[in-house]
């Protein structure tokens, strides 16, 4: 790339979004540090370091996605969902298995989890397909191809089971349909039976994945530790009160009453909640806001329906994350593992999240010009 | 078509934005509700938050030391060295405490105080608190541990105040002893934790504990999700409790408790210018040290089990037939009602006959020709059945009553016997028997139902030495606040004020002086050369009538002219009465008192 090229490119470039991006993976570290620390004198453990690293690797990739045309993403993007599926499969030949789950592929240095990639090969696809000049998505067959394509990486990611990341798949799906103009009845009819399946569906499952169901959708079911859970996490976000107890001064973080294996990743807005307070966890909540902002601007103004749909999807991911784990967090929601982006400790989920926003930047840059 | 793709793009940018809108509301939500959580109900959240990480440790103040009345110690506080594991630095749970303890044992030398009962309601329910597996280490062991204590991690010597009581078994009935408790449950601050605490469980411990005890402090500290302790947010030191200063002198008391030392029985040296307890002995006694911190099983029992019950106070919890102690009270009695000649000469043969019924004199051959005086002197059970006769037993239950038999005196301590006083009514009430005039008789003579306790015999004798006045028995001197120079003086407090008259007064207290001081008196074994010690001695028949059983009393108050002790003295088993087996110890006890040489002479045969 050219000197001029490169003026151009930072020129257009979407700096709030950048800005808020950092921030946000700032605070990450900031707080799986804090979720990690036991008290003055006892090491803490080094998942901090690991996030950093995860961070610096994620605006790597954050910055060579927004150089990359989308355009040629758009055209790699059935061999990208091809290999989101193959190694969806492969999770399942050769995957660890973690308390009953197998999400994991155990690399030499880190470990991948094939179903995060899956939902951004699987937007690709989506986007490529319903942005194609020969769709027409008023047609019922386009919606049902829709349909097939976001299904099987579903499928394959409920078996695993991760239930969470398999069910941010139906949203994705549904905005990527309704923004890309698919007549509002047919979304409707689809609603509806969409709700008519579940039942179905269920008595297919084995028991455990029934029970899994159960406590997906009633905490109660298993009070020992949802409950548990639940209820410390609440009693951590409302002790925080307006301004919070601090940095690293969380009470129920630090005594161990929530539990220390999720601290750092799917309770990590519960550490910053007691720790900042209102003040904290409703600034938090405006970064995500501004990055939907700015993904949704991307969207409008994108020169094209693949760059809207990409932009729209990432948004759609982002959203769905955020309000399912801050809910979560204040009892709002069962809970289900998903992270918060950019902020809980985890590498996959970082780097694809930072793939998807290179994305919304790539579309930004590319925007029409007015 | 050109105009539907615009519109198709038009149309997709309003559900762009819908969509949008829709997301920005969700986050709204998110938003409510976060307030409604974080700031609408902070307090609701805190005090979960507070009540399942906070805990208070109650913290027990240092007791007060117990004193005499020259500030010589009875009881104190002295440190015991404990080995203390600190169960959240080691993060142990109860199989690791075993290994701990084993790991322990060949450093200290010998098994740990903490038994496994103790060891795992400790890892249960006291999991903050640092577990005392050795509790008061010796010297040997300290030093061992001391020396390596740097190899056990989480493990350390914590010092810990135990009672001690320096005068070993001097007064242990009236100092009492303490015992552990752990479950002083305090109505206003609900504790979750009670460290071990001594309250009293007798004697002055127990009846002063609220001034000895002092205030409890507290400790607030932070437990995490395993229940250990993490950090102290409040320390409220406790504040020590005040000293109680006794009454009693040690050297007194001291003197009293070698006389009794061989035997069963008791003692009571009062001072009769105020009220003041100069000494309180009960024999057999107690070493409180060897129940204090803890006592074995087996030495318990062997404490329960001794016949002769070393718990019982004797001095107020022993109910004793007087016998002819209360003849002084007798002769006042009439003295004072106008029902008694002095001058009056009743012939003593040896026996009286009431009826067809014989009462014998003690001197079987009879005392001959008697007037009051040498009635006291000599003790003469037919004078004294006359006078009782001719005045009839109301005046006497009255003047009884008057000094004080029949009731508790009102000691401090508490658990006094009130004794008996016998009359019409009470005979009538407990055997369903009216009253006949052999049982004036024996109440002339201080025989039958009749009881009293050496505390009560101490008081009269005080009443009759200081000219009239019954005072109230002050155990307690002063108490002095912790940290204070001076003790709050207790006043003496007047139980009943006798208008006894100088005359009645004076012919039985110079009665009593011959008794001691004339060479026929039946007393004359307790006299000590240069004072003057007036007295009366007793021996009361107890028990089945053929085993002749007898309780050898004297009572004695000296100097006669100002005097300062008034003293009853009882022994249980009296080989032969006391006047032989009482008064030699008086006399050695008056010795010590006015610092007098007593040479021991075999004690004259006699009767009281």
């Amino acid at each position: 790339m050219d000197r001029t090229l490169m003026v151009y490119f930072l020129k257009r470039l979407d700096w709030w979004l950048l800005a808020a991006l950092l921030v946000l993976v700032v605070l990450g570290v900031l707080f799986v540090y804090s979720a990690s620390y036991r008290g003055e004198g006892i090491p803490v453990n080094t998942d901090y370091r690991k996030q950093i690293v995860w961070a610096i690797l994620g605006i790597g990739v954050f910055l060579i996605v927004a150089l990359i045309d989308y355009h040629w993403l758009g055209r790699c993007s059935w061999l990208l969902y091809g290999c989101a599926l193959l190694l969806l499969l492969l999770v399942l030949v050769i995957g660890e298995t973690r308390s009953g789950a197998t999400r994991w592929i155990s690399l030499p240095w880190f470990d991948i989890q094939p179903s995060e990639i899956a939902k951004l090969g699987t937007l690709l696809a989506l986007a490529r397909f319903l942005s194609l000049s020969s769709t027409d998505s008023r047609r019922l067959y386009v919606v049902a191809l829709a349909g097939v394509i976001a299904a099987v990486p579903f499928f394959l990611i409920f078996i695993e089971p991760d239930l969470g990341t398999a069910a941010v798949l139906i949203p994705l799906t549904a905005c990527l349909l309704f923004v890309a103009g698919v007549p509002l009845r047919i979304l409707c009819c689809l609603g509806v039976l969409g709700l008519l399946a579940l039942p179905l569906g269920y008595q297919v499952l084995d028991d455990y994945q029934q029970h899994r169901i159960d406590v997906f959708l009633n905490i109660d079911s298993d009070p020992l530790v949802y409950g548990w859970t639940k209820q410390q996490s609440l009693i951590a976000v409302g002790s925080g009160g307006l301004t919070g107890k601090g940095y690293l001064a969380g009470t129920q973080n630090v005594l161990g009453f929530l539990p220390r294996s999720v601290a750092d990743n799917d309770f990590i807005y519960s550490v910053i909640a007691e720790e900042t307070g209102f003040v904290g966890a409703a600034l938090v909540l405006a970064l995500y806001a501004a990055i939907l902002l700015c993904a949704f601007r991307a969207a409008l103004v994108s020169r094209d329906k693949l760059g809207r749909l990409l932009s729209v999807g990432v948004a759609t991911i982002i959203f769905s994350h955020v309000f399912v784990n801050i809910a979560m967090t204040i009892g709002m929601m069962p809970i289900t593992g998903l992270p918060l982006p950019l902020v809980s400790y985890g590498g996959s989920f970082m780097v694809v999240t930072m793939c998807g926003l290179g994305i919304v930047q790539s579309v930004y840059v590319r925007r029409a010009q007015r | 078509m050109i105009g539907s793709r615009r519109e198709k793009v038009a149309s997709d940018v309003v559900r762009a934005r819908a969509l949008l809108a829709l997301m920005l509301l969700a986050f709204g939500v998110l938003i409510v509700s976060l307030y409604n959580i974080q700031v609408a109900s902070t307090s609701k959240y805190e005090i979960a938050l507070d009540r399942q990480s906070m805990r208070w440790i109650r913290m027990p103040g240092m007791r007060g030391q117990i004193l005499d009345r020259n500030g010589k110690i009875f009881a104190d506080n002295r440190p015991s060295y404990n080995v203390a594991i600190f169960l959240e630095e080691l993060r142990l749970v109860k199989a690791k405490v075993s290994e701990t303890f084993e790991k322990l044992r060949p450093v200290v030398g010998y098994p740990a105080t903490a038994g496994e009962k103790e060891v795992n309601d400790h890892v249960l329910n006291l999991k903050p608190l640092p577990l005392m597996a050795w509790r008061d280490l010796d010297e040997a062991a300290l030093a061992r541990f001391a020396e390596q204590c740097s190899m056990f991690s989480g493990v350390d010597i914590q010092v810990e105040a135990v009672r001690e009581y320096p005068q070993g078994a001097l007064a242990s009935h009236v100092i009492g002893y303490v015992g552990r408790t752990n479950m002083l449950h305090d109505a206003q601050r609900p504790f979750h934790f009670y460290t071990d605490e001594m309250i009293g469980k007798s004697g002055i411990e127990r009846r002063f504990d609220d001034v000895l005890r002092g205030q409890a402090g507290g400790r607030l500290m932070r437990v995490d999700v395993e229940g250990f302790h993490r950090e102290d947010i409040v320390v409220e030191l406790p504040k020590p409790g005040s000293d109680v200063q006794l009454a009693i002198d040690v050297t007194i008391q001291q003197a009293v408790e070698e006389e009794l030392q061989d035997a069963v029985g008791s003692a009571v040296i009062v001072d009769p210018r105020n009220g003041d307890i100069l000494a309180m002995a009960s024999s057999p006694s107690f070493d409180p040290n060897i129940i204090v911190p803890f006592i074995t099983t087996e030495s318990w029992n062997v404490i329960l089990q001794n016949p002769d019950h070393p718990l019982l106070n004797r001095a107020i919890q022993g109910s004793y037939t007087p016998g002819s102690i209360v003849k002084p009270i007798v002769a006042l009695a009439g003295l004072e009602n106008g029902k008694l000649d002095p001058g009056h000469v009743v012939h003593c043969p040896g026996y009286f006959m009431l009826g067809s019924h014989k009462f014998g004199c003690w001197l079987t051959y009879g005392h001959g020709d008697m007037n009051l005086a040498n009635a006291i002197q000599s003790s003469c059970n037919v004078y004294f059945f006359t006078a009782g006769l001719a005045m009839g037993e109301e005046y006497i239950v009255h003047m009884a009553h008057a000094v004080g038999l029949g009731r508790q005196a009102g000691i401090e301590i508490g658990g006094e016997r009130a004794g008996l006083v016998p009359d019409a009514a009470w005979k009538r009430e407990r055997l369903d028997e009216s009253w006949w005039d052999g049982d004036t008789c024996n109440l002339s003579i201080g025989q039958g139902p009749i009881t009293v306790t050496p505390l009560q015999m101490a008081l009269v004798t005080a009443a009759i030495a200081n000219g009239g006045t019954l005072y109230r028995p002050r155990l307690v001197q002063g108490i002095r606040a912790p940290g204070g120079q001076t003790f709050s003086e207790q006043p003496a407090t007047v139980a009943n004020r006798l208008d006894w008259s100088d005359a009645s007064l004076g012919i039985v207290r110079q009665a009593m002086l011959n008794t001691v001081m004339s060479a026929r008196g039946t007393g004359r074994n307790a006299a000590v050369p240069g004072v003057a010690i007036a007295g009366k001695t007793g021996t009361a028949e107890f028990g089945p009538k053929a085993l002749g059983k007898k309780r050898g009393w004297m009572i004695a108050f000296a100097p006669f002219d100002e005097p300062r002790y008034a003293v009853a003295m009882v022994l249980d088993h009296a080989a032969t009465g006391g006047g032989a087996d009482v008064g030699p110890r008086l006399q050695r006890i008056f010795g010590k008192l006015f610092q007098v040489t007593v040479s021991e002479a075999p004690p004259e045969a006699g009767h009281g």
